[in-house]
């Protein structure tokens, strides 16, 4: 079957087409899906660091009512799976859930050991280092932003406080949010890709076939019955009308089938 | 690359009086010769697929390049920068094979490719980006090589076709040398 004249036209421009297309989806599927996730990841990172500048006040005052209260208005929020705000030590000062509050945050966890790595914990660190994602108890998936709680000159100048100007990093703020709307986006446009890419390999295969079909393999065909025919002797005038080469041959094969058909008949004759 | 060990018919016709048998002889290892070549486009494909077994665990097994290697060789280029190599060497592959299977082509270049596939995954893993873009590479591969394998396949079943009706022929000949030429 594979060595038939349509499996040898239609097979190589099917694998070629179909390889080709499934190349270029995955690789826009996975730039697109990168971009998506960086996108989000920068919007959650300016969440954070606008969070800690709504927090400010409140943390210089040393208000841990009011802290509380935005940090608890802001978990409510939908799509917000964890906010939380611990010191330099990590201890857990203030957070959604509040039997958290009084704990220590292990530093060798994902989002921490990245500063932590080494004897001195880095002070500073690029958008995309902010970031960690992990499945949460309830099996979503969530993306979390560390953003530092830096040490300011109204800090260390206040009279109430004593954090000492040396000392860059006073806490971190973390907030996770749930990665559900991004999952399905990228699910919703997998589906489109996956749509479209079939829609263009059937018109594709289905249009070179159905070509091939029309203008090459039944005229072929039509020719095959006919030289049958005239093998066994029948030169009828339905020779095929397709057009082209292949009635050009047709035309040729009846002209030296009555040539010898005449031939014949003369040897008969005589 | 071609297979210096397989030539056509019609290049080794035998120019002066031939044994028959000498001539059935000579048609029978030809033919066991195309056979192989078939089959080799199958030994690629099976070399791709234990290639991608080992990228698809990102080759935990191989040890790490030394530090002064990786700084010797300077970052590698982005994820974005390979991908779009990627589809630019996959187009210019297929276009390639396509042109070969039109111009009825013996030249096998499945070795290369297998070659160029590799260093697509090894660029892919030390971009740190190959989790991501494994499929697209492996994609690529698979049809690349079964464009190759297909276009091997025919061109050596027409070859058989016509060593086996030079053994027809010279089943009934009159042991001069047929005549190769079709």
């Amino acid at each position: 079957m594979l060595r038939s004249l349509s499996a040898k036209a239609i097979v190589p421009v099917a694998v070629a087409v179909t390889g080709f297309v499934v190349v270029c989806c995955i690789l826009l599927y996975s730039v697109m899906k990168t971009d998506m996730t960086n996108d989000a990841t920068v919007q959650a990172t300016n969440l954070a660091n606008t969070i800690v500048k709504s927090t400010r006040y409140a943390m210089l005052k040393s208000d841990r009512e009011t802290l509380s209260n935005i940090i608890d208005n802001i978990g409510g929020q939908h799509g917000v799976e964890t906010v939380r705000i611990f010191n330099k030590k990590g201890l857990i000062m203030v957070s959604k859930d509040h039997a958290e509050v009084g704990q220590f945050v292990d530093k060798k966890t994902a989002g921490c050991i990245g500063c932590h790595a080494g004897a001195v914990p880095k002070a500073s660190f690029r958008a995309m280092e902010q970031a960690r994602t992990f499945t949460n108890a309830r099996g979503s998936a969530v993306l979390a932003i560390t953003a530092p709680v830096y040490n300011e000159p109204e800090c260390f100048n206040a009279d109430c406080h004593f954090h000492p100007p040396e000392q860059k990093v006073l806490g971190t703020l973390d907030i996770g949010l749930d990665q559900a709307p991004l999952i399905s986006a990228l699910g919703v446009m997998r589906n489109r890709m996956t749509i479209f890419s079939l829609m263009i390999l059937v018109l594709t295969v289905g249009g070179v076939a159905a070509l091939l079909r029309r203008n090459v393999f039944m005229p072929i065909k039509s020719l095959s019955n006919f030289t049958e025919k005239v093998v066994h002797g029948t030169i009828g005038q339905d020779f095929p009308r397709c057009g082209g080469e292949i009635e050009g041959i047709a035309s040729n094969v009846r002209t030296i089938a009555e040539e010898l058909n005449k031939a014949k008949t003369e040897l008969d004759k005589r | 690359m071609e297979d210096p060990t397989v030539t056509t018919t019609a290049q080794e016709a035998p120019a002066g009086n031939w044994n028959r048998d000498q001539l059935r002889q000579a048609a029978l290892v030809k033919i066991s010769k195309f056979e192989a070549l078939a089959n080799k486009g199958l030994i690629m494909i099976a070399g791709f697929l234990a290639i991608s077994i080992a990228a698809l665990r990102d080759f935990d097994f191989l040890p790490s390049v030394p530090l002064s290697v990786l700084a010797f060789l300077g970052p590698p280029p982005s994820a974005n920068m390979i991908s779009a190599a990627l589809v630019f060497y996959c187009f210019s592959a297929i276009i390639l094979i396509l042109a070969k299977m039109m111009s009825g082509s013996n030249k096998y270049g499945g070795l290369a490719h297998l070659g160029y596939l590799s260093g697509f995954y090894l660029f892919y893993h030390f971009a740190a980006a190959m989790e991501r873009n494994f499929w697209a590479v492996f994609a690529a591969g698979m049809t690349i090589l079964a464009l190759e394998e297909y276009h091997l396949w025919i061109y050596c079943a027409e070859e058989i076709r016509k060593e086996r009706e030079t053994l027809a022929e010279l089943g009934g000949g009159n042991g001069k040398a047929p005549n190769f030429k079709r």
